[in-house]
């Protein structure tokens, strides 16, 4: 009995998952266009310095062709957002971590590193996203939705990069004796 | 007005799955990342099809609204492999990190500090960094179709090559299905000691 709680697994079948993400991003490209996820932090940046400094914010071209917080794209990541929370709240099963387990076997326990970390890479990222001119989202999913060349070419290179990432940070036989 | 209330429905919506699949969850990432649970991109790659058929479907109908992004081989390229990088190191990407940072993952929230700090930076530097990095090697609003001539075809094609991806993952990828199977193994065994 023990070992059944341990070994359950609490996410969702990858099948029925894929069915409901795609209804919903098919319901996107119907009512509002191409969904994108990197461009809320423009968004949220742009209401920040339309606010904070107009004339900044009014003088960048990056801040001149995405809307300000009172838009699809910002609502869409604060709803996102939103999402994570509620499920979180009534998910009992999905772990819920500060550090993820891989991360404190290979890093130890200092949240100062493994926030520094993601701090950094969260830099990156949108960093790399912008000058894309999408993310994960924005231009490997719905790219490649609408059969764009740039979502595919992003998307396979995203893939190769990030387990050769991930190998190199972890190592050969990290993660392997765990379920979840 | 009304486009504000469908980005939120949407968001939430959107949000609410990725938590369900493990999405958000940095640790199922990196077991993605390293071949030990195929779930997660299998998730991610029967979506683009799916979507990419309901999308012929919406044109088809002539509802709906596209818009293609540019490819521009150096610039989109070179943004994948720091995007990669960023990726592997801390498991989210822009969408889950806001999915993630909602559900109270301490780690997520400093990765949304982060990516505003890089969209700061980006922003700024844009006028510099579009001409030089963009602009040269951009190959405009290509797509798949522009290569089979067709669109129906070339939703085909995508869906095979997507369909043969997913297998490949399926075979080359440790996979959580097992650990399901087992699971009912175990639980059908102990059931019966229970009876007996």
């Amino acid at each position: 009995m023990e070992l059944q709680s341990r070994q359950r697994i609490p996410y969702w079948h990858w099948v029925p998952a894929a069915f409901a993400l795609s209804g919903i991003v098919v319901f996107i490209f119907a009512t509002f266009g191409p969904p994108a996820s990197s461009s809320g932090f423009v968004s949220t940046l742009n209401g920040f310095f339309a606010w904070m400094a107009p004339e900044y914010a009014a003088s960048k071209a990056h801040y001149r062709a995405i809307p300000g917080p009172g838009s699809w794209l910002f609502t869409f990541v604060l709803g996102m957002a939103i999402g994570g929370f509620i499920a979180g709240r009534t998910s009992k099963t999905i772990p819920m971590r500060d550090i993820p387990p891989i991360w404190q076997q290979r890093f130890g326990e200092s949240r100062v590193k493994r926030y520094a970390a993601t701090f950094f890479a969260g830099f990156l990222i949108l960093f790399a996203s912008r000058l894309a001119g999408g993310c994960t989202l924005g231009l490997f999913i719905s790219g490649s939705t609408q059969l764009a060349i740039s979502g595919l070419y992003f998307g396979v290179v995203i893939f190769a990069v990030a387990m050769l990432t991930t190998r190199l940070l972890y190592g050969k036989d990290a993660g392997k004796e765990d379920s979840q | 007005m009304t486009n504000i209330w469908l980005g939120l429905f949407s968001g939430i919506a959107f949000g609410f799955v990725i938590q369900r699949i493990g999405a958000t969850d940095a640790h199922r990432m990196a077991r993605s990342h390293l071949m030990l649970d195929a779930d997660i991109p299998r998730f991610m790659l029967l979506t683009v099809a799916l979507s990419a058929v309901g999308l012929f479907w919406l044109q088809a109908v002539g509802v709906g609204r596209v818009l293609p992004l540019p490819t521009s081989i150096i610039a989109t390229g070179l943004a994948a492999v720091i995007f990669g990088i960023g990726w592997g190191l801390a498991g989210y990407c822009p969408g889950t990190i806001w999915a993630a940072a909602g559900e109270g993952r301490m780690d997520a929230i400093f990765a949304l500090l982060g990516g505003l700090t890089g969209t700061a930076l980006f922003a700024q530097l844009h006028e510099t960094l579009i001409p030089i990095l963009y602009e040269p090697t951009n190959m405009g609003q290509i797509t798949l179709t522009d290569l089979f001539g067709n669109y129906g075809v070339a939703v085909a094609a995508l869906v095979v090559g997507l369909g043969l991806c997913i297998w490949a993952i399926g075979k080359l990828w440790g996979s959580a299905d097992h650990e399901r199977v087992d699971l009912f193994a175990r639980r059908t065994a102990s059931k019966q000691a229970v009876d007996k």
